[in-house]
């Protein structure tokens, strides 16, 4: 039986933070995608956030799905920043290369401060 | 992979269904059989990843979710090396299928190449050795793990990044 994915959405001054908890696999394709529509529509944040701190596991299905977002973050030129990704997936980031289209960060604070994000 | 096999000790053997999320199972299972086997965190969460992503694969295009279709899967260490089984009944049409181009992040962010097809390439990736072999009906997919090299590694660090002398 397969966990599912949820997504919450904040929004900051030129940012969107979308927060994922559960599991990044191919239920995820039924709530990222509308999320960050969602997210965009809602203010037109310059930078969008993906909190990965509660996502416990991420498949290939799901680096798919980040493939997707990041592909439509770069066609309205949007900045698309990664925060509380485990060790693990960061290695994983850094072998598929999202690493480098998408900065990295420990936490959603640190995004928020970096020049790079908000 | 003879020299690893050769003395082995099987850990788990055990059959999942195939449905969508018994990857989680499967790699949890794995996880509890090799924990007495030194691996680092880092290698260990490897292994796992290699062992959902390839029990994913047999799902998906070996057993086509069929449910009552087992995904089977053997562990067993050698004191060389801990080697991980993952048989479905896909049979040679899978192996031809399953060898995709290598993923280009650049390609599919242009919208050249799908999103997906990433699963073979983080396998490949995560283990030490990779080995796919048909058999009939059997598919069955090998992933090898050294335990030497956890010894051998003296200068990594828990975390994985080599330690700055």
């Amino acid at each position: 039986m397969q966990r599912t994915c949820d997504v919450s959405i904040r929004q900051a001054p030129g940012t969107a933070v979308l927060s994922l908890t559960g599991e990044l696999n191919s239920s995820a394709s039924a709530v990222l995608g509308p999320a960050y529509d969602d997210a965009v529509a809602d203010g037109d944040p310059r930078t969008v956030v993906l909190d990965f701190t509660d996502v416990d596991y991420i498949n290939s299905t799901g680096i798919a799905l980040v493939v997707e977002v990041l592909a439509r973050a770069r066609a309205e030129s949007r900045t698309l920043v990664a925060v509380g990704l485990s060790d693990h997936y960061r290695e994983i980031f850094t072998i598929t290369r999202l690493s480098d289209f998408m900065q990295m960060y420990a936490d959603v604070g640190a995004a928020l401060a970096s020049p790079a994000g908000a | 992979m003879d020299a690893t096999t050769a003395h082995s000790e099987v850990l788990a053997d055990f059959a999942v269904p195939s449905e969508t999320g018994n990857e989680r199972i499967a790699m949890a299972r794995v996880a509890q059989a090799v924990a007495g086997l030194g691996l680092t965190a880092r290698r260990l969460d490897a292994l796992k990843t290699a062992v959902a992503e390839a029990t994913m694969n047999a799902i998906e295009h070996g057993n086509h979710h069929r449910a009552d279709v087992p995904v089977l899967v053997r562990v067993s260490a050698a004191p060389s090396a801990v080697t991980v089984t993952i048989t479905d009944q896909g049979g040679a049409a899978e192996a031809t299928d399953s060898t995709p181009a290598v993923p280009d992040l650049d390609a599919k962010l242009a919208g050249l190449q799908s999103p997906r097809g990433w699963g073979l390439f983080l396998i490949k990736n995560m283990v030490d050795e990779l080995a796919v072999s048909t058999k009939g009906s059997d598919h069955t997919v090998t992933l090898m793990m050294r335990l030497t090299d956890d010894l051998g590694r003296s200068a990594e660090t828990e975390d994985g990044h080599a330690a700055h002398v």
